[in-house]
């Protein structure tokens, strides 16, 4: 199914980029979690009533008092969307588009090898760094939590808000992708996919601000990132998480039908 | 004889007149042919639709009877090929891209990588990165013919050797000649394309001009030979000997072809305190060669 040597010189090529954000994430991660004291997350409630737009802005408005409410206000409305998204925009680039770019995949095309067989290679690879990474920040959340404060996070719901996390950076990262695929440049492969990024999180800032945009929120992917629904195991937060699951995987397939099929100016 | 690489009326149309239009030659089993022409004439833009890179706008072009877009990864198991641009994996080291491309190539080890490192006096230890354009399309060389394939298809492969390792490259290119490969050379240099190939297709502004047998090109190709001679009057009685000669003091220079040896002789008669000899640009030649056609 996939090239195993251009597979593995991947993992060797991309490893680094994977820590550096993982320890990004690792950090913020802990610090929020560490955070974590019902009594300071009154103090804060305080501050948030002061500024409520800001604070609704970075989707940190009704941040409860539970653990859950916390780390899910704090890192999975913004932090742990945004942060990957970068990282996205980056691998899907090096994959693909910086290849053409600069004109190496003339020497990884010139194998006895399908073109799309190369490209679907690279789709798997981006697939897997996203699911190691929400992997990882799912378990490290869950081990600090525990750690900090045994049995105040609900494993079972940590997990659902992690799916639904995996499907949102699915669809983003396979949207980076498809741009890769279709552009011989890497500037505008990485430009697109960071339009794509941006737009969708200042959309969702913008929507959940007030009364006044809050129709755009029906104008950007991140809506249907339901954390509160995937607790709450309501079936419209299911069928939200599917389609950016259908839609991501989507991308990634139109993409590689579009880069085995297109001329290559290598 | 049967064509390993057919290239039949294909047209690519790039708009303000580049690309190629309307190619059509074969290349024969154990032949080599040397596709000739000037910078951007589309050379490249030929050897990237027998690559399977691109599709073109019309015809078609098969190798090993194969479509060369379709069936790419079918052709590749007998194809060696160095691209015209150099451009690696940069963060990798020489080596490291070489086993690489060998593992990529389905190889057991690293084919005849070895005595080809040798043979140009490689060493692919550093990051390519690092290297000199010549040290790069060393390794481009070694990448195209490690695998032993029985075509090649060399996009300007001397470009960025020495004169020494030039000369490297055209004894590999006769030894693998030889040995029976079917081999595509391009270059803008007739000289190289002279000493190793069978047949020469000539492309001009996207549009292939002839397609000769080496020895017609040849005889067609003069040069421009210079003689001082020790005075005046001998000039200006020599260049009367000589038809279409200039004189310019006491030096006369002339194109010459097949009639070499007679202008020797002649030369032979006088004082002769120098002399040079010039071959005709590639751009000298087409107009020379095809001179009544492309007056334009």
């Amino acid at each position: 199914m996939i090239n195993t040597t251009l597979f593995k010189k991947e993992i060797k090529s991309n490893y680094i980029l994977l820590l550096i954000f993982s320890a990004v994430l690792t950090v913020y991660g802990s610090m929020i979690v560490a955070m974590f004291e019902p009594k300071m997350s009154e103090s804060l409630k305080a501050m948030a009533d002061s500024m409520p737009e800001i604070f609704a802005a970075f989707g940190m408005t009704d941040v409860g008092t539970t653990l859950m409410d916390f780390v899910t206000g704090y890192l999975y409305n913004m932090l742990y969307i945004a942060f990957p998204c970068v990282f996205l925009i980056i691998l899907a680039n090096r994959l693909v588009a910086k290849y053409v770019d600069n004109g190496s995949m003339a020497y990884i095309l010139a194998v006895p090898e399908k073109r799309r067989k190369i490209v679907i290679t690279q789709a798997v690879f981006l697939v897997c760094c996203l699911f190691i990474m929400v992997a990882y920040i799912t378990g490290l959340i869950l081990f600090v939590s525990h750690l900090m404060f045994p049995k105040e996070l609900n494993t079972a719901e940590f997990l659902r808000v992690n799916v639904g996390l995996l499907g949102v950076l699915v669809f983003i990262g396979g949207a980076c992708f498809l741009f890769s695929c279709l552009f011989n440049e890497t500037r505008l492969s990485t430009g697109i996919g960071t339009g794509i990024v941006v737009y969708s999180i200042l959309a969702q800032m913008l929507a959940r601000v007030g009364d006044k945009f809050e129709a755009l929120k029906y104008a950007t992917p991140l809506t249907l990132y339901d954390v509160e629904g995937l607790i709450a195991m309501e079936r419209n937060a299911w069928i939200c998480c599917a389609v950016l699951y259908a839609c991501g995987l989507l991308f990634l397939a139109v993409g590689c039908t579009a880069f085995s099929k297109r001329n290559l100016p290598i | 004889m049967t064509n390993h690489i057919e290239i039949d009326h294909i047209t690519k149309d790039y708009g303000q007149g580049r690309g190629v239009f309307d190619i059509t030659f074969q290349v024969q089993k154990g032949e080599t042919l040397g596709f000739l022409g000037p910078n951007g004439a589309g050379k490249t833009t030929t050897i990237r639709q027998l690559m399977g890179f691109i599709k073109p706008d019309s015809g078609s072009v098969s190798i090993l009877g194969k479509d060369c877009f379709k069936e790419a990864d079918f052709i590749e198991k007998s194809l060696g090929y160095l691209p015209g641009e150099i451009a690696f994996i940069d963060s990798m080291s020489g080596i490291e891209f070489i086993r690489f491309i060998a593992k990529m190539k389905k190889m057991k080890g690293l084919g005849r990588a070895e005595s080809l490192m040798e043979k140009f006096e490689l060493n692919p230890s550093g990051k390519i990165k690092k290297m000199s354009k010549g040290m790069k399309q060393k390794i481009g060389i070694v990448c195209a013919f490690m695998q032993d394939p029985e075509i090649l298809i060399l996009d300007e492969p001397t470009s960025g050797l020495d004169p020494l390792m030039q000369n490297q490259f055209i004894d590999l290119l006769l030894q693998e000649k030889k040995r029976g490969k079917t081999i595509l050379m391009s270059s803008h240099i007739f000289e190289e394309v002279e000493k190793t190939c069978d047949r020469a297709a000539i492309i001009r502004e996207g549009r292939l001009v002839a397609v000769e047998d080496m020895e017609k090109l040849k005889s067609g190709r003069k040069k421009i030979v210079e003689l001082h001679l020790a005075d005046e009057n001998m000039a200006a009685s020599f260049a009367r000997e000589i038809a279409g000669s200039k004189v310019t003091g006491r030096s006369v220079s002339a194109n010459v072809g097949l009639d070499m040896d007679e202008f020797i002789k002649k030369a032979g008669a006088y004082t002769v305190v120098d002399l040079n000899v010039r071959t005709q640009s590639l751009e000298e030649f087409f107009l020379h060669f095809y001179g009544g056609q492309n007056n334009d």
